[in-house]
């Protein structure tokens, strides 16, 4: 009895969690603009979010602003559209870490002495990063972007601190590498 | 020879200081500099053009000002807060002297602030900087309908 009671329970937080997938997903994708698709289908060099606008699209001054003009209509448009900004730059958040992680495996595939500990950690950091984006894009609808400031600057700096990372690793097997050319 | 190595080694600040000072600052605010600047672009191919700044520079300096300018003045719009945006429209509105009923029809038909966007910048800035223009408008509209009457 208590089996099949938490199997239903379990059941409709699966269906309410795709729902609300749905929902986020249809979202986003009603409002994109002309914008979005440079971001992931040509692979292009995107130029990063500065950090202030992170704080700025999730901060919950605006919708204040907002609420003093005490139009429902106005503020369903203001959910909607700072939605659409936020799972976008969900989106470009993952899609960087993606490239990052990607251009540095390129370089591990080339380097001989490989860090356990380091590469440990940027996996690690990485894993951290891809499950905030998933947490985020679920919770975006569900909670509003405004209460989700907090990880959404985390998420951010994290990217940035990878990003640094991933560029010094880059550095340091590069000059290895010359290094060892020279002295050949 | 002389001539064209001296042009080679003026800064783009240089001219970008003169497009600020000579032109820029004459616009009422950062709505109408970015409009403004928007125009001096090619549609065709993307490229900046100014008459005077080419004049007094080089057409490659002036071009890369007016690209410094257009992002800086993008930037700085697109990280206002929704009411200096809704600011920003109505000094703009006010300086087009057109009247605020067909400002607003246009503007929301139109959508010509899309042209604003400069070439290279984060999309989410650009979908931010959309999504505050259109919000704005939306909320100058809610501001000019009549107060239904209380019953």
């Amino acid at each position: 009895m208590i089996g099949t009671f938490s199997a239903l329970i379990g059941a409709a937080v699966l269906l309410l969690l795709l729902l609300v997938w749905i929902r986020a997903h249809s979202t986003s994708r009603g409002t994109s603009s002309a914008w979005e698709p440079s971001l992931y289908e040509k692979g292009d060099k995107v130029e990063a979010c500065p950090p202030e606008f992170v704080s700025h699209i999730f901060s919950g001054d605006d919708l204040l602003f907002i609420l003093h003009m005490e139009s429902p209509r106005l503020e369903r448009l203001f959910h909607r559209e700072r939605n659409a900004v936020a799972h976008l730059w969900v989106r470009q958040t993952s899609a960087a870490i993606g490239q990052i992680m990607r251009q540095h495996l390129e370089i591990t595939r080339q380097s001989h002495d490989l860090e356990f500990a380091t590469e440990a950690g940027i996996f690690l950091q990485y894993a951290e990063l891809k499950l905030i984006c998933i947490i985020l894009s679920a919770s975006i609808e569900l909670a509003g972007p405004q209460r989700l400031c907090g990880l959404a600057v985390y998420a951010d700096k994290l990217t940035q601190s990878i990003g640094d990372a991933q560029r010094a690793f880059a550095a340091v097997t590069q000059n290895r590498e010359i290094g060892g050319a020279g002295s050949r | 020879m002389g001539m064209s190595a001296s042009i080679k080694v003026v800064p783009v600040q240089e001219a970008y200081d003169d497009l600020l000072h000579r032109t820029l600052s004459r616009i009422s605010c950062d709505l109408g500099r970015l409009i403004y600047l928007a125009s001096m672009r090619d549609y065709n191919s993307g490229s900046y053009h100014h008459d005077g700044l080419t004049d007094r520079f080089s057409p490659e300096i002036a071009r890369k000002a007016l690209e410094l300018a257009h992002r800086q003045v993008f930037y700085r719009v697109s990280a206002l807060s929704l009411e200096n945006v809704v600011e920003e429209i109505e000094i703009y509105l006010r300086s087009s002297r057109e009247s605020p009923e067909k400002f607003l029809r246009a503007w929301e038909k139109l959508e010509p602030y899309h042209i604003a966007i400069p070439l290279e910048v984060n999309p989410t800035v650009a979908r931010l900087f959309l999504s505050n223009i259109r919000l704005a408008l939306a909320i100058l509209r809610f501001r000019q309908e009549p107060i239904p009457p209380s019953r």
